[in-house]
């Protein structure tokens, strides 16, 4: 059953194929302008949770990225003659997205602040607004000044400028989170009591979202810059950016951008029913469903395979080979697979230049990850396979590996079936951390729902189900294929 | 055709062989016996190699099979083996178990080899079973069947290392009577037994060992008859 030979130039076949077929190599959202392909482009990162700046649109059933930084990136892209292709990503992979070169310039509300300096360069200022403080509408009246937030419980976005207004309210306590969306759940969920906010920001979430209103409270100094971000070093790029503003600022553009994208915010009206809500968005969860799938089975078939290899260097007898193995499967049982994901995508980049693109990230942080349990479940079935069997292989003349490729594997998978089972159920569920770097799985899309409709539990309850679903209708097939391979144990 | 000289095993610090000299000619049967600890089987997984040697050496067909050089595979596809369980591959057919090896390692078409598999199963009544997986057979089926997959590669010696200890009673009869027939028909044969009314009515040699040498050998009328060593013959008046 096993003709490793044959079937792994088939996977590499389907893996090119597949990441041939699939938009974009998996990123999330890269929208390119209509035109001539031939044109150069420009990749603009940003994270689309920030009403007005950027944000989700549900245009024709599918997912657009919309608001008022998007506009600018487009002025600057006609300047340049270039195709404009927005990388949606969340806000704190921004900057490490644009130091490894995967995007060109940042424009997703971001201040330019000393420690953002040291790590990117930034254009000249375009737009200035003031920080502001939500709270639930019940409690607005609670924090009519700075001094009412002292010891309170505060919730930020991660790595955003709100934060560190946050941390510098005397004893506050701190929930950083990784989107705006999260920031009002918490609030709303009373997990903690105020947020900081973006001006603009906080009116489009109050005027799509009910209960929640904006305190009278400022925080000091709260006026926050916007530039724009680009790699250090890139002198050229911000002359031409700021060649573009100037043009804006002469018009007053930049308000007008803003103004006019707060009325594409004008909000969606969700359905209540989670059915026709899920009807309504049932584009974005099957586009997140492709890639989830797409990601798990690559994630099992090359973890499957890497993990026989694996088991079978554990096993050969070879001192240094086992410990390669035994080190190998340490290592990748021992850390977060957040890490492993992280330092696949962005520390090869900065540090050895090896650029995969999020969806090739993904595939090979899954598939290491799960061949490192599977190395192990091998290990365990190839040594619960009586000894005989090896002996009778060998004393009919077969070689060591004809006998263990033709004899002890295929029983010795067949005995952990329900393990190797469990591992690709957890990896169809593991899968969902790739949305950390952008993929654009059922997760992402998930909270992409959550971004557009303002609504908290519903794009999550339905993300639960179909991993449900993916996870049950998995089991069945393996419980099918389990029966069939068992035929012969039946008397 | 198989040589034996000096030939020593040790695992760890216990020395299992300690000096065996022996000859197989072409076309013998030799039976040893021994109590159990005595190294008898050791010695029979000795001359396949499926146990490495410590000291000695072991001529085949003339070829030094002990040399590291050695390709120990082809030989062994010119020697097989009969195990005390059997050892059937629990998860292919009758069939499957048996024309497995002459297809991958003669390159007979698979056609060529159910012929022959279904030949030799015919020949120890069970072509009826050629579809069944192992765990559906008997113990005594089990083992015929795991002698007709060793003489499907057509060896030139077939070793059985204890092959009815794992059996109940009534079914050694029906093994035996395969082995027998097997003697009868010329084929060259290293068994390892407790079966001494076998041993003495099949066996052209007995080799009795114990303590990792062989301490007497005859032809069953000398060994059993009039062995001359005491520990043959203690060894003897306790399992006749």
């Amino acid at each position: 059953m096993l003709r490793l030979k044959r079937i792994i130039p088939m996977l590499l076949a389907l893996l090119m194929l597949t990441l041939a077929v699939y938009p974009g190599h998996g990123q999330a959202q890269e929208q390119a302008a209509a035109g001539n392909s031939e044109k150069k482009t420009i990749v603009v990162g940003l994270s689309p949770d920030f009403a007005p700046y950027e944000f989700l649109m549900t245009v024709d059933g599918k997912s657009k990225i919309v608001g008022s930084d998007v506009m600018i990136a487009e002025e600057i892209a006609k300047d340049m003659g270039a195709e404009l292709v927005i990388s949606d990503m969340s806000f704190d992979s921004l900057i490490p997205a644009l130091q490894s070169g995967r995007i060109d310039m940042i424009i997703s509300g971001m201040t330019p602040t000393d420690e953002r300096r040291q790590n990117v360069d930034f254009s000249d200022l375009y737009y200035t607004s003031r920080q502001v403080i939500l709270t639930r509408a019940d409690d607005v009246d609670k924090y009519k000044t700075m001094d009412a937030l002292e010891g309170e419980e505060i919730g930020v976005q991660t790595g955003s400028i709100q934060e560190e207004i946050a941390n510098g309210i005397p004893n506050a306590k701190v929930t950083a989170v990784k989107s705006i969306s999260d920031v009002i759940s918490l609030l709303t969920s009373d997990r903690v009591n105020a947020a900081v906010f973006e001006g603009p920001v906080a009116e489009a979430q109050v005027k799509n979202r009910p209960g929640i209103a904006i305190a009278d409270a400022v925080p000091e100094d709260s006026d926050t810059p916007m530039a724009i971000a680009v790699q250090k070093g890139n002198t050229e790029l911000v002359n031409q950016i700021n060649g573009t503003l100037e043009r804006l600022r002469a018009t007053n553009a930049v308000d007008g951008f803003i103004q006019q994208a707060n009325e594409l915010n004008s909000g969606e009206k969700a359905p209540t029913n989670i059915f026709s809500f899920f009807w309504k968005y049932r584009g974005f969860y099957a586009d997140g469903v492709k890639y989830t799938l797409l990601l798990s089975a690559l994630g099992v078939l090359f973890g499957f395979l890497i993990g026989l290899i694996v088991a079978l260097l554990r096993l050969s007898g070879v001192k240094i080979l086992k410990w390669i193995a035994v080190a190998y499967t340490e290592v990748l049982r021992g850390t977060p697979m957040l890490v492993q994901l992280l330092i696949i995508h962005f520390g090869l980049a900065s540090a050895f230049d090896i650029r995969f693109t999020v969806l090739q990230s993904g595939i090979i942080t899954l598939s290491i990850n799960s061949s490192a349990y599977l190395a192990e479940i091998f290990r365990a079935g190839i040594q619960g396979v009586d000894k005989g069997q090896m002996e009778a292989a060998r004393s009919l003349g077969m070689p060591r590996g004809m006998a263990m490729r033709t004899i002890v594997i295929p029983q010795a998978i067949k005995s952990v079936l329900p393990a190797i089972g469990n591992e690709f159920v957890v990896i169809i569920k593991e899968s969902s951390i790739v949305s950390f770097i952008g993929v654009a799985d059922l997760m992402f899309q998930a909270n992409a729902v959550r971004t557009l409709t303002y609504s908290g539990l519903y794009p999550l309850v339905i993300a639960a189900a179909i991993y449900l679903v993916m996870t049950l209708i998995l089991s069945k097939l393996l419980n099918v294929f389990e029966r069939r391979l068992s035929a012969g144990d039946n008397r | 055709m198989i040589t034996v000289k000096n030939l020593q095993k040790s695992f760890g610090k216990n020395q299992v062989l300690r000096g065996i000299d022996a000859e197989i000619k072409q076309g013998e049967v030799v039976v040893v016996i021994g109590p159990s600890g005595s190294g008898k089987s050791t010695f029979l997984r000795c001359l396949n190699r499926l146990e490495d040697v410590t000291g000695g050496e072991i001529l085949f067909e003339g070829q030094p099979i002990t040399d590291k050089k050695h390709n120990i595979d082809k030989t062994r596809e010119k020697m097989g083996m009969v195990f005390q369980q059997f050892n059937l591959f629990p998860h292919k057919t009758v069939l499957d178990n048996i024309t497995l090896a002459p297809t991958k390692l003669l390159g007979l078409s698979k056609s060529d080899a159910d012929k022959r598999a279904e030949t030799l199963l015919q020949s120890v009544g069970l072509a009826d079973k050629k579809n069944a997986y192992p765990a559906q057979l008997s113990g005594g089926q089990k083992q015929r069947i795991a002698i007709v997959r060793a003489l499907a590669m057509q060896p030139h010696v077939m070793l059985f290392d204890e092959p009815t200890s794992a059996l109940d009673p009534e079914m050694v009869g029906e093994v035996l009577d395969v082995m027998k027939k097997l003697a009868e028909d010329g084929m060259t044969m290293v068994i390892v037994t407790h079966e001494m009314g076998f041993a003495r009515e099949v066996g052209d040699r007995i080799v009795f060992m114990d303590g990792g040498v062989i301490v007497e050998e005859g032809t069953p009328e000398e060994v059993f008859g009039a062995p001359k060593n005491a520990r043959t013959q203690d060894f003897l008046s306790k399992v006749l």
